[in-house]
């Protein structure tokens, strides 16, 4: 009768040992994502490349200070991707009557942010987009997350955003070329949803304020499709429903190009529907996953956009502060673009 | 260096001749890089799309797809190529359709890419493009000598009924289960029967000996609740399979199973994969990963909103005068809560 138990426990636990690795499986990253220019341990991407040289040369764009806001405002009723929230609650206790604090009456509020970090004008981080389990520098995340936030990749990594913007009005670059097709949501010209925007394009921006983009540089795309985030709510349903952007294309000559980030006045920077039906988001594998260079989505581009047009510049100083968050995929930030 | 290593020099007139020919070699080299430049620089091409109708609400193939969403397919798909589209609606109407095409011809288009369910007119519409030497690409329903793009409703059948019998087999082996062909069996289109019929081999491929009934809606998805309803009244205790002819009768079908209490007792699968059984991440349509454990184990995928780029790929080598099978047909599959995000990846998450 031990014996036949003995024999039990040892076939059970050989038959653990067995499905072991089936369980434990994981994919080979290696073969899946390239690694990063930067190391083996690299968790930080693109911002590598904000070097002090790149922060000065970027310093140069700063001619007479003249500050461009260049992000959406973070309120109900904007604009959410999917089941996305942002909800606020005001902790002002000490306004009620006699619940001021000592003689001299100090009274203060605080805000409960409820938020999901992918909301109104953000980054994604490099902990945002991967293929399979695998994220950029061939790190299998299945291992790096916990049930609050990732072990690696996390915001905390980053480094600066103080860089030179480089602003392409692809609205500009559509009317010029005699292409330009808009929605009719749109009160301002907007390029349509759906449309690819080619290298040919961006270079074609470049052109039109005889610009050339250098390694650090962060690129902000005017698509006018930001419009409709402007009227919210009342066009979030056909802001939603598609966008023009970068096609894989372009994606991959920026990846060339050694820059820091995209950003662009849509919810996804890239075009919607995609090139491929078949393919999910796949701009964003190629920019974040595979190269770590940043996806800055609802940049409010206009302003920067009439700017440019004005003076027949292109560039300005970057100032973005993306939040020390531990472990999170991406944050809302505020850029301004200053001249 | 040693003279031995050195080549001849040439003679005097030789001189001359190369001195004179070598720029006119150079010359002609910068032609010759130009034109290849040029040729480099793909052409664009004007193809025209004469769609089966856009009419709001018209269903076409017995699916759930509108002609709006054909003709969306092949807007989306023409960013990939050097081509610019004209689209034409027939309106199932044969003046319609011989006046696009005249109009077509009148424009110059490259390529005429027809998608007409009447043969005679079909034929009408290829002698005069064939004698405008225009040449034309058939959906669905060939046009004579013209290759054809179109849907292989046997084989689509097939792929549901063969879904139905496996799940059967896996999971009620012992319990006493019927076929059931549910759809609009009246529906003149022979496309229609072409599917019952590939349903019914598939059914039995792993049930050979099942009784299968088929439910006749008429065209009428409110009709499945009286239908499905009687026969489940008429078969307690049995498992039924049902291959429904379309997606709005398998939810139909569904809801019917669900009114009877008998949810435990079905298994369905549609055709078309249309938007009304799947859609975006949070949507939480029937066929969803978030749904497994639902009794429509599935659709079979007709692929009408992706026309374009399975048409569109042929066109291109027709105009540039390669090979083009006569034939080719839908890669029908069967889109389960498993595959739905891979086949169909949700972007549109409003």
């Amino acid at each position: 009768m031990r014996r036949k138990a003995l024999l039990v426990a040892t076939l059970m636990l050989a038959g653990l040992i067995a499905s072991a690795p089936a369980a434990l499986a994981q994919t080979d990253c290696t073969k899946v994502v390239p690694p990063s220019p930067w190391g083996p341990n690299d968790q930080t991407g693109a911002t590598n490349r904000v070097t002090p040289a790149v922060t000065k040369a970027a310093a140069a764009e700063i001619k007479d200070g003249k500050v461009v806001v260049m992000s959406y405002p973070l309120t109900d009723g904007i604009p959410l991707f999917g089941t996305r929230f942002s909800k606020t609650i005001l902790t002002a206790t000490t306004l009620a009557p006699g619940g001021a604090l000592g003689e001299n009456q100090l009274t203060y509020m605080e805000d409960t942010w409820l938020s999901q970090s992918h909301v109104g004008t953000h980054l994604d981080g490099m902990g945002h987009i991967g293929r399979k389990d695998c994220y950029f520098n061939q790190i299998a995340m299945g291992k790096f997350i916990t049930q609050n936030n990732m072990t690696k990749l996390g915001l905390e990594h980053l480094k600066s955003f103080a860089t030179r913007g480089v602003i392409v009005d692809m609205v500009k670059v559509y009317q010029a070329a005699g292409k330009f097709k808009t929605n009719a949501a749109c009160k301002k010209p907007c390029i349509e949803k759906g449309t690819v925007i080619t290298k040919a394009d961006i270079e074609a921006g470049l052109k039109m304020y005889n610009v050339t983009l250098r390694e650090g540089d962060i690129l902000i795309v005017h698509t006018g499709w930001g419009n409709l985030f402007e009227q919210y709510p009342a066009q979030n349903a056909v802001y939603n429903s598609g966008e023009p952007g970068i096609g894989k294309e372009a994606a991959a000559w920026l990846v060339s190009q050694k820059i820091v980030a995209v950003g662009s006045d849509t919810w996804g920077v890239e075009v919607i529907p995609g090139e491929d039906p078949k393919e999910a988001f796949i701009v964003h594998n190629i920019l974040l996953t595979d190269a770590g260079i940043h996806i800055i989505e609802n940049v409010r581009t206009d302003l920067m956009a009439a700017e440019a047009d004005q003076t027949k510049r292109a560039t300005f100083f970057f100032s973005m502060t993306v939040p020390k968050a531990v472990g999170l995929t991406g944050n809302f930030v505020a850029i301004e673009g200053i001249r | 260096m040693g003279s031995a290593l050195r080549p001849p020099a040439p003679r005097r007139g030789r001189r001359r001749f190369f001195l004179w020919i070598s720029p006119g070699w150079g010359l002609l080299l910068l032609l010759l890089a130009g034109a290849s430049a040029l040729v480099a620089q793909e052409r664009r091409y004007t193809i025209a799309f004469a769609n089966l109708t856009e009419e709001p609400g018209v269903t076409l193939e017995g699916t759930g797809f509108t002609g709006r969403e054909v003709r969306e397919s092949f807007a989306l798909a023409a960013r990939r190529h050097p081509i610019d589209l004209v689209f034409y609606d027939n309106q199932r109407d044969p003046k319609k359709a011989l006046a696009n095409v005249e109009e077509a011809i009148g424009r110059k288009v490259h390529l005429y890419i027809q998608y007409c369910d009447d043969p005679v007119t079909n034929a009408r519409v290829g002698e005069r493009l064939r004698a405008a030497k225009i040449g034309v690409l058939a959906i669905n329903t060939p046009v004579p000598d013209a290759p054809l793009y179109t849907l292989d409703n046997r084989a689509a059948g097939r792929i549901a009924g063969e879904a139905l019998s496996e799940y059967g087999v896996k999971n009620w082996r012992s319990a006493p289960t019927i076929g059931v062909v549910l759809g609009n069996m009246a529906s003149r289109d022979h496309r229609v029967s072409e599917r019952v019929q590939g349903a019914t081999e598939g059914l039995k491929r792993h049930l050979p000996a099942l009784k299968i009934s088929t439910l006749d809606t008429q065209g009428n998805a409110a009709q499945v609740a009286t239908l499905v309803g009687k026969l489940l009244a008429s078969h307690p205790a049995t498992k039924v399979l049902i291959a429904a002819m379309d997606d709005a009768s398998a939810l139909a079908a569904k809801s019917a199973l669900d009114s009877a209490g008998r949810l435990h007792d079905g298994a369905i699968v549609g055709q078309g994969v249309d938007r009304s059984v799947h859609g975006g991440i949070n949507d939480r349509k029937e066929i969803d990963p978030a749904n497994r454990g639902s009794i429509v184990l599935g659709s079979v995928a007709f692929y009408l909103d992706r026309y374009g780029y399975d048409v569109l790929p042929i066109a291109m080598r027709m105009l540039r005068g390669e090979a083009v099978a006569p034939r080719t047909v839908t890669a029908h599959r069967l889109i389960t809560a498993a595959n739905v995000f891979i086949e169909y990846p949700p972007y549109d998450m409003n």
